[in-house]
């Protein structure tokens, strides 16, 4: 058996190999794409209704997305790619509001101006406005961080109770009993907040 | 019952207003071309499989085992070159151990003595024992006892 008649054969594997590896690629990187290309946005908004910063909103979903591509090989395993991308952003997100400093309200009031649409509002209206939600929001810090985080995950219209559970990995029924808590002990605050004003 | 309705379950008044703000802030719209930025970040993004594949992956199993008994000869000839130009010195017979320097090493006294002044105490003189003497002495007791007219103690107990 000559050299030549060892290496073509292992050759051709190598090339075979290659070309398989190649197409394995191009398409885990094609249902990535797809992927990103469907929630993307919905990942910025949960991102950013914790964030409340755009450029850390957008910082989260791409770290999301780089995880995701780490673990290309598990995509065909996963259920609910939707719930399954919401927590892995909401876990980015969390780890970073941890991280970071508490934000004063004036910082919320300025990044809300930038965001919030105008909506046919005059100046002190929209004025006015901003403050409230500036309010609203400082009242949402001070809630417990379990009765916080499913008030801001029932925001989303597209989160379902049982996707909330799935995302928190609690059971529904909890989820419900920590969305009425919350909800009450916001109204409480919201009403001590005006009072003290 | 929609995902929402379901949620909003009997809210208060203050917390309507609350949700309604957490609402507001959920449905912004992301920033134009997020999508695209995301995609290039993944691509820029180094990609994990950086194995150098086998060349002759399953080909000949002979030429991996070949490769293998390869590195085995290198690595043992190796060793076996290294351990035959050690050469061991040969252990002396009787071990010579060097003078110490002083003793253990300190600094030399110069040849001085050290004589603790001591008081002189009493002299004691060992008494001189005459063997011949003292042996001289005992037929001279029992002499000097039977003059007296006091029996031994032998003729003590033959009276008992």
């Amino acid at each position: 058996m000559s050299a030549s008649q060892i290496l073509v054969p292992g050759w051709m594997e190598i090339v075979e190999s290659a070309v398989h590896d190649e197409a394995r690629q191009h398409a885990e990187e094609a249902a990535l794409a797809a992927l990103v290309d469907q929630y993307a946005s919905t990942l910025y908004r949960v991102a950013f209704s914790v964030l409340r910063n755009q450029q850390d909103a957008e910082d989260s979903v791409q770290e999301a997305f780089l995880r995701v591509l780490r673990h290309r090989e598990a995509l065909g395993e996963i259920r609910d790619h939707r719930v399954w991308l919401v927590r892995i952003v909401w876990n980015i997100v969390l780890d970073r509001k941890r991280r970071a400093k508490t934000r004063p309200e004036t910082d919320d009031i300025a990044d809300l101006a930038r965001v919030l649409p105008a909506n046919g509002l005059s100046a002190e209206q929209r004025a006015a406005a901003l403050q409230h939600h500036a309010r609203v929001l400082a009242c949402v810090e001070k809630l417990p961080a379990r009765e916080r985080e499913v008030m801001m995950l029932s925001a989303f219209e597209e989160l379902s109770s049982v996707e909330i559970a799935a995302v928190l990995e609690v059971t529904e029924s909890s989820v419900r009993s920590r969305l009425f808590r919350a909800r009450n002990l916001l109204a409480e605050l919201l009403q001590h907040k005006r009072s003290t004003t | 019952m929609s995902p929402s309705s379901e949620n909003r379950s009997v809210p208060t008044a203050g917390a309507l207003t609350a949700e309604e703000t957490l609402r507001l802030i959920a449905t912004l719209p992301a920033p134009e071309e997020l999508e695209n930025r995301v995609k290039a970040k993944l691509q820029s993004a180094p990609h994990r499989r950086n194995v150098i594949v086998w060349p002759f992956a399953a080909a000949d199993s002979w030429m991996r085992a070949a490769a293998a008994a390869a590195i085995v000869v290198v690595i043992a000839g190796g060793g076996w070159g290294v351990y035959s130009h050690i050469q061991v010195a040969p252990v002396p017979s009787a071990v010579v151990e060097p003078q110490p320097l002083n003793g253990a090493g300190r600094f030399s006294t110069a040849g001085a003595m050290h004589v603790p002044q001591t008081v002189q105490g009493p002299v004691v003189a060992t008494p001189v024992i005459e063997k011949e003497h003292a042996t001289d002495q005992v037929p001279r007791m029992k002499e000097k006892a039977h003059k007296r007219g006091t029996p031994s103690s032998t003729e003590r107990k033959r009276t008992k």
